[in-house]
């Protein structure tokens, strides 16, 4: 059985149709990039899929659970929205850590929150937890500094710790190094390497195509809201098969 | 004479904190309820807001507590306010509106991505509000508070126009003995109290540079 069931997912914002049609399936244990230029709908599948934006049609489910159905709307109640929201962690393109707590904070506030409604933990596992986690993103000096005394790299790395702690089924990036200097995106996408070799399941938007062919099991180009060609990523990077996806790579490889 | 001088201002003065404090006190709350009515979704109620926050940003504060003193008597043959109820009333209408826009500035200038992290996070809106908005709010409204704070220090003076009778009020009733000294006086107790409240936000600030 699939982690992760999309069936024809459908997004529309006013009158502009952002996505159409969009189905796919993720297995436990792997990692799948999502290629296509700017406003191709990536970013908007991933917020769908994380229920910062709510779908017009299709379906999402994990782990065989219906999470979304449009048709369902018992599958849309607002309070239960937050619960299924844990089955999916989210790195921000922009980081988003917050700024008036530490790395360690950062990583332990959520996880304490919850712990706080239903008791299952102890302050100190969660602090030893996610001392644990910045450790294994080689930021165990780090623990006691705020964002901005970190670089962008650092936050980086922070807020994937972050998603980590609460131990999501799916573990979703945004494009993670966009936002970084050239000479900081390699200590972000080597702890993302890292997860890949620990078979973390991911969902990967990103630009870094080599990055992607190199990393992912999987790879999905997508263009005008719709998936325009899936399957292996040295396959569809290497050897397109349609002519769109050509073009993309083609500009890319130019750029 | 120093000691008579002094003891009168005083008393005038105790008007001049009882009036700063009590608006603080009901302006401070009043004024976000108004951030988030002017804030609304719902666009009749945010029109409505935004007009009333128009109308007393936009007039003089004077003309406010004038009309709340005389208004009620005059166009509805009510009973006059207590003098010193009808300046709280007006302080605080008018404040409370300056306050709301601060609010919702600083409610506005936190990023969206602070909401959506906590969201994404399984943090309630309460939680989201509490544990990461609130102080962030606090951290960037903090500057042009301490200037409102000031200027609702000097506002007080305007209530003499009702008969509440305040610091420059008092001091002023020395002129007719031939003293000018206690005019001076009075506006030394002004510069030692906002000296006082320049320190306590300087402070304040201070607390909440750990984080940018």
């Amino acid at each position: 059985m699939s982690v992760l069931e999309v069936r024809n997912l459908e997004k529309r914002f006013e009158h502009t149709r952002v996505l159409n049609d969009i189905s796919f399936t993720l297995e436990q244990g792997q990692a799948l990039s999502i290629i296509g230029s700017s406003g191709s709908g990536k970013t908007t599948l991933l917020r769908c899929l994380n229920f910062l934006e709510r779908p017009n049609g299709g379906s999402i489910s994990v782990n065989g659970e219906t999470l979304f159905d449009a048709n369902d709307p018992a599958t849309q109640d607002e309070r239960r929205i937050r619960a299924k929201r844990l089955h999916f962690g989210l790195v921000f393109q922009s980081f988003n850590l917050f700024p008036q707590y530490t790395a360690l904070e950062n990583v332990t506030l959520a996880r304490e929150l919850l712990s706080k409604a239903n008791g299952s933990e102890s302050k100190a596992e969660i602090r030893d937890a996610g001392r644990e986690l910045l450790a294994q993103m080689g930021l165990a000096d780090r623990a006691s500094h705020y964002p901005h005394q970190l670089s962008g790299g650092q936050q980086q790395r922070v807020a994937i710790a972050r998603a980590l702690a609460l131990h999501p089924d799916i573990l979703c990036f945004d494009e993670p190094t966009s936002a970084l200097d050239p000479e900081l995106t390699g200590e972000v996408l080597r702890v993302i390497r890292n997860l890949a070799e620990q078979k973390t399941t991911m969902i990967i938007v990103t630009h870094e195509m080599a990055f992607a062919r190199d990393v992912a099991d999987r790879v999905i180009f997508m263009d005008g809201g719709f998936i325009v060609e899936q399957g292996d990523p040295k396959e569809v990077i290497d050897n397109p098969k349609e002519e769109r996806t050509r073009k993309f790579l083609a500009n890319y490889a130019r750029n | 004479m120093l000691l008579t001088v002094t003891v009168t201002l005083l008393e005038g003065f105790g008007t001049t904190l009882k009036l700063f404090l009590l608006t603080l006190v009901f302006a401070l709350p009043l004024g976000l309820v108004i951030s988030f009515g002017s804030m609304s979704r719902f666009t009749p109620l945010r029109c409505l807001t935004q007009t009333f926050v128009w109308i007393i940003r936009g007039s003089p504060l004077l003309l406010q507590i004038l009309i709340i003193f005389y208004g009620p008597g005059l166009l509805f043959h009510l009973p006059l306010l207590p003098r010193f109820t009808a300046a709280l009333l007006s302080f605080v209408i008018n404040y409370a509106c300056y306050f709301s826009e601060i609010y919702r500035g600083g409610i506005q200038s936190v990023p969206r991505g602070q909401y959506e992290a906590g969201q994404v996070l399984g943090m309630t809106p309460s939680q989201i509000f509490f544990r990461i908005t609130l102080l962030q709010v606090i951290k960037r409204i903090i500057p042009p508070m301490g200037n409102e704070l000031i200027t609702l220090v000097k506002d007080t003076a305007l209530v003499r126009v009702i008969g509440v009778y305040e610091i420059i009020w008092t001091g002023e009733s020395f002129t007719k003995k031939g003293l000018i000294w206690p005019l001076f006086y009075t506006g030394l107790f002004y510069l030692i109290f906002n000296g006082g409240l320049t320190i306590l936000f300087r402070k304040i600030e201070e607390k909440l540079d750990y984080f940018k």
